[in-house]
């Protein structure tokens, strides 16, 4: 409902290439840029740099490209320079060295008016603490973007409405927005962000400033929002279940520079490091993991039964794992059948976890 | 021998005790020792030059001779000179002919129209009763006959607050967009607010002559720097992301600040230019004495003859105005707040008749807000403002106040009736004669206010002045104040210090500085002695601040030189009403800001001393005042600028000093120079204490950042 009329044009266009492309971006802090960068060249360290010349690596050689659809999700911790970097996308902090290139076209090369007319057709923004203008009522709040762009106030309310009654807020309109609970209050700024009808939208922590409770429903909804609308979206977050549970793609980050980048899967079953390993412990593996990755190969008979899909999590076949000590089969995307699962196999993944858990306290390892 | 080893613990710790004890003796020596020593070296330089006393003739610079000279050309090349034909001089005739517009348009405007507008404004800011109020506020203006006076000072007070904000507004904004403009700006405006306002008057008059356009020029320069730095305030305090938000959607520049930070920055805006109002009241009268006439002329020609009624009733008047306009203009700051149409006090609500005369109000405002619809709802439709149709009370008011003034023109009866007439001013000068016979000496005995401004006189202001005009040598008085300033702060600020001071001298205004000093020094520590202990007293008692805060207020609003004449009428003219009006100018920034002080300490810290058994006199004295200290000391600050300010005014009605020589300047053509020059020499002793003061604050400030 949310996807405009030129969408198709759009998609067939750049269908070849992602719609947003980074490389190598890093963000220093400080005056003395270039002795920064040097050092950084001969790959000196972030303390060594900032030793030596008192600037701060904020990021550094981040490089990733996002497809069209996908919710690419940064997950660090606070000061691991998600912040920048995602700001560093905009423009609204300039990158220091590297490109962002959306669509093609290298940001870092348009002047000031060519940069706006980037930001008031392609991009959107929805922010940590929301970001909305106090003195603007709800309506006028969500229509901001289009009367940037100079639309008149019908076709601007119009549209407005329409995307307020995505979110659930049509009844809200013309209340002001400290009259909003937080989590309405992140509706509007999400209903904001859709109403110029962005093709890529940047999430900074939008979701960390709510109660729980408020933060599923609001996870479930963009979920479902991307569902049918299909954008680009980048998605800063603390939260590593959050980050599990939203993104297709996800970059650990730490210290201005990514840790590991892969699909949920990879990261639980596979941390690249330490670290990560940290954050996969009380994950949720079984809802992350599919059965593709712990079923045992085809060898011989096939079992009977009912088989369950390849891409399915564990917390989909738990039930019937548990109700029989049966292996149950596994078929592919064709129904052909190509392997089987069994308690066993699962019970060895989730053990796995949690003696790396206890050996982790045993060492008391220091949290970061 | 066995004995000896557990004795030798005790031992070991007593010493290191005493030890410890010793150390902290020594260092209170050592900073005794600096201060004997200072002490010492002062009293042996004042030994030595013993014959010296005042500033010697023969080092003074003759500046105001320069200045006459100047002042001179000035008058030559008024008609000639490119820089008057084309800037001083059309400038001056713009302002000119939009005071005249304005002026013209108040006195054209039927009395009752302008006595409506202002009980309506006043009532969609702040409610009915102070609507009404506001009303009967104008019409005192006329009762007292000063209708044409008060409509000038108007005037002349909406054509320098216009010209402030249109200068303040513009530069507040690019001061917040651009941090060098800032930074180049604050201490332009720092000095701009820590002058009093009488030495603006004299460049100015040296440029523009004596008449009402300079008196204009002088109000703006006074009372710009409010709307600038709130302006600039206010912009830069709107949150970054908010403004990130609006780039984020391409927002221009230009469309942030118009649709973001300016109305977000609106309130603050508004209590810049609230605060210019003010500080433009406050020197109303001071511009009289370079031709703004209007009510300052009032109160300062009365004053002069002596007619203390008179001033005051025309006193009376700018206090009105000022009050007014401070309500009006401080509520409308406060956007948002729909105010509830009710005149009597809420706490009387409950009574039979109050709730009767409430509904019998409600209901003609019911009836007022159909029919200004029935009004407002064609006529938007014919305008095409739909916004009309929002406000049927103010259509409807607008439209009463035209046929008003429509009418008032048909007919020619514009003039303030003579039948609506009130005076006090006899009963006045008949309390100023019955103080003079009764309270100078109460009782026929020695006891009352002439004593009491005898005694501040023998005992304080004369031997204070005698101090330090020629009892010490003037290298004793400047050696003490760099050593005080190297002690505050350093060789920079003794530097700073030491050059203001002997420029006192060099400037030819050795005496008459040290005789203002003293007068500073008096009101100062009286302002302190009642502010501090009020303000104490104000923190510990709920009921007290209350009663209190009316008080400090009212002092607040009334410009500086209405103050005065109350004053006059207890203790005639001379130094002593100059140093009590100080006191009294000052004292809200000493109470307000102790009891700040104390009030903020409340808390975790009072509570954990309270737990410890300690009385309040103890939790006081070792856990409030220290915490405290900041702010009341901060509260000194400001007491002394504002002392400086009042007792310079003070020169007008026999204060002396300083203040006296940069009228007489301003009054006699050929005394310009040496009021120029006493100008500046307040200009050095105000940045001399201010800087000082300020060293002072910032050594206490660690002390509430380890709270």
């Amino acid at each position: 409902m949310v996807a405009a009329a030129g969408d198709e044009a759009v998609q067939a266009g750049i269908e070849a290439a992602a719609p947003l492309v980074c490389t190598e971006i890093t963000k220093v802090f400080g005056e003395d840029l270039a002795a920064a960068l040097t050092l950084l060249d001969e790959g000196a360290s972030r303390q060594v740099v900032q030793e030596r010349t008192g600037c701060l690596i904020a990021v550094r050689d981040a490089t990733f490209s996002v497809e069209r659809g996908e919710i690419f999700v940064v997950m660090g911790l606070s000061g691991s320079g998600k912040s920048t970097l995602i700001r560093c996308l905009s423009r609204l902090i300039e990158p220091t060295s590297g490109t962002v290139e959306i669509d093609g076209t290298p940001i870092g090369d348009l002047d000031d008016e060519g940069l706006r007319e980037l930001r008031r057709s392609r991009l959107s923004m929805v922010f940590q603490h929301f970001g909305l203008f106090p003195h603007r009522k709800v309506i006028d709040n969500v229509a901001f973007g289009l009367e940037i762009q100079g639309a008149t106030k019908a076709d601007r309310y119009e549209r407005a409405l329409q995307v307020l009654e995505v979110v659930g807020l049509q009844d809200w309109t013309d209340h002001f927005p400290q009259q909003l609970s937080g989590g309405m209050q992140q509706r509007v700024g999400l209903a904001r962000a859709l109403c110029v009808e962005p093709e890529i939208l940047f999430f900074d922590e939008p979701f960390s400033a709510l109660d729980p409770l408020i933060r599923r429903d609001m996870q479930d909804e963009l979920l479902s929002l991307q569902a049918s609308m299909r954008r680009t979206l980048v998605f800063i977050t603390h939260d590593f279940h959050e980050a599990l549970k939203l993104g297709d793609r996800i970059a650990i980050m730490k210290d201005g520079e990514f840790v590991q980048v892969g699909t949920p899967e990879q990261i639980v079953s596979a941390p690249a490091d330490e670290y990560v390993r940290e954050f996969t412990e009380d994950a949720p593996k079984t809802k992350v993991v599919t059965v593709g990755s712990v079923m045992r190969p085809l060898d011989g008979e096939t079992p009977a039964g009912e088989p369950v899909s390849l891409g399915a999590v564990l917390d989909d076949v738990l039930p019937r794992l548990l109700a029989s000590p049966e292996a149950l089969c596994v078929a592919d995307d064709q129904g052909q059948v190509v392997g089987t699962v069994d308690r066993d196999r699962v019970a060895a993944l989730l053990d796995e976890g949690s003696r790396a858990g206890a050996a982790a306290g045993d060492r008391t390892v220091e949290p970061r | 021998m066995t004995t000896a080893a557990p004795s030798a613990a005790p031992s070991e710790a007593s010493s290191t005790i005493e030890a410890r004890l010793a150390l902290d003796r020594q260092r209170r020596m050592r900073s005794g020792g600096g201060l004997a020593i200072g002490v010492a070296v002062l009293v042996a330089v004042q030994i030595a030059l013993s014959s010296l006393g005042g500033f010697p003739e023969s080092l003074v610079i003759p500046l105001a001779d320069w200045i006459d000279d100047a002042r001179r050309w000035v008058i030559n090349n008024q008609t000639s000179h490119w820089s008057f034909s084309f800037f001083f001089n059309p400038v001056s005739d713009m302002i000119d002919w939009g005071l005249r517009a304005v002026e013209w348009f108040l006195l054209w405007l039927p009395w009752y129209v302008v006595v409506g507008a202002t009980a309506m404004v006043a009532t969609s800011v702040l409610g009915l009763r102070a609507g009404l109020l506001a009303g009967v506020g104008v019409l005192y203006f006329g009762a007292i006959g000063l209708w044409t006076e008060s409509l000038q000072t108007v005037a002349l007070m909406a054509v320098a607050v216009a010209i402030s904000v249109a200068i303040g507004v513009p530069v507040g904004i690019a001061a917040a967009r651009y941090d060098r403009l800032q930074q180049a700006l604050r201490p332009a405006l720092d000095a701009m607010q820590t002058l009093p306002a009488f030495v603006y008057l004299i460049p100015v008059v040296l440029l523009f002559g004596v008449a009402r356009v300079p008196a204009i020029i002088a109000t703006v320069v006074y009372a710009l720097p409010p709307v600038i730095r709130l302006t600039n305030l206010g912009i830069r305090t709107v949150p970054a992301v908010t403004v990130e938000a609006a780039e984020m959607f391409g927002a221009t520049p230009r469309q942030t600040l118009r649709k973001v930070q300016f109305p977000l920055a609106l309130p603050s805006v508004l209590t810049g230019i609230n605060q210019t109002i003010m500080m433009a009241l406050s020197i109303v009268v001071i511009a009289a004495l370079i031709g703004a006439g209007g009510l300052g002329q009032v109160v300062l020609v009365s004053l002069r003859g002596l007619f203390v009624g008179r001033a005051l009733e025309a006193g009376l008047a700018i206090v009105v105005l000022a009050v007014i306009m401070d309500r009006v203009t401080h509520g409308a700051a406060g956007i948002g707040t729909r105010r509830r149409l009710r005149l009597m006090p809420d706490a009387l609500a409950h009574l039979e008749p109050v709730r009767w005369v409430e509904s019998v109000l409600s209901a003609i405002d019911g009836g007022l807000s159909r029919a200004g619809s029935m009004l407002a709802v064609p006529m938007s439709r014919k305008l095409g403002v739909e916004a009309l149709v929002r406000h049927p009370r103010k259509v409807l008011g607008g439209a009463l106040l035209l046929v008003g003034t429509l009418v008032g023109a048909a007919i020619g009866r514009a003039d303030f009736p003579g039948a609506i007439s009130f005076s006090f001013a006899d009963r006045i000068d008949w309390l100023v004669d019955w103080v003079r016979d009764n309270l100078y000496e109460i009782g026929g005995t020695w006891f009352g206010t002439g004593w009491f401004s005898d005694s501040i006189t023998i005992y304080a202001v004369t031997p204070l002045r005698e101090l330090f005009s020629s009892d010490l040598a003037w290298p004793v008085v400047v050696l003490a104040v760099a050593l005080a300033a190297w002690r505050l702060g350093g060789p920079a600020l003794a530097a700073f210090c030491t050059a203001c001071a002997a420029g006192l001298g060099f400037l030819g205004m050795w005496t008459l500085s040290m005789d203002t000093f003293a007068q500073v020094i008096v009101a100062v520590a009286m302002a302190i002695l009642c502010g501090i202990p009020l303000g104490v007293l104000a923190a510990r008692n709920d009921r007290f601040e209350r009663m209190l805060k009316p008080v400090l207020d009212f002092l607040q609003t009334i410009p500086s030189f209405v103050l005065l004449v109350p004053v006059i009428i207890m203790f005639n003219v001379g130094r002593i009403p100059g140093i009590i009006a100080s006191v009294l100018y000052a004292l809200p920034a000493a109470t307000r800001l102790t009891n700040l002080g104390i009030r903020q300490v409340e808390g975790e810290a009072t509570e954990a001393s309270k737990a410890f058994g300690a009385t309040r006199g103890q939790t006081l004295r070792k856990v409030q005042l220290p915490l405290a200290a900041p702010s009341i000391i901060a509260g000194i600050n400001q007491t002394v600028m504002l002392v400086l300010a009042m007792v310079v005014i003070a020169g007008l009605v026999g204060g002396g000093g300083l203040g006296l020589e940069t009228v007489k300047g301003l009054r006699r053509t050929d005394s310009v120079g040496s009021g120029f020059v006493a100008g500046m020499a307040i200009v050095l002793l105000a940045m001399l204490l201010d800087r000082m003061l300020q060293a002072w604050t910032r050594r206490f400030t660690p002390v509430a950042g380890g709270n």
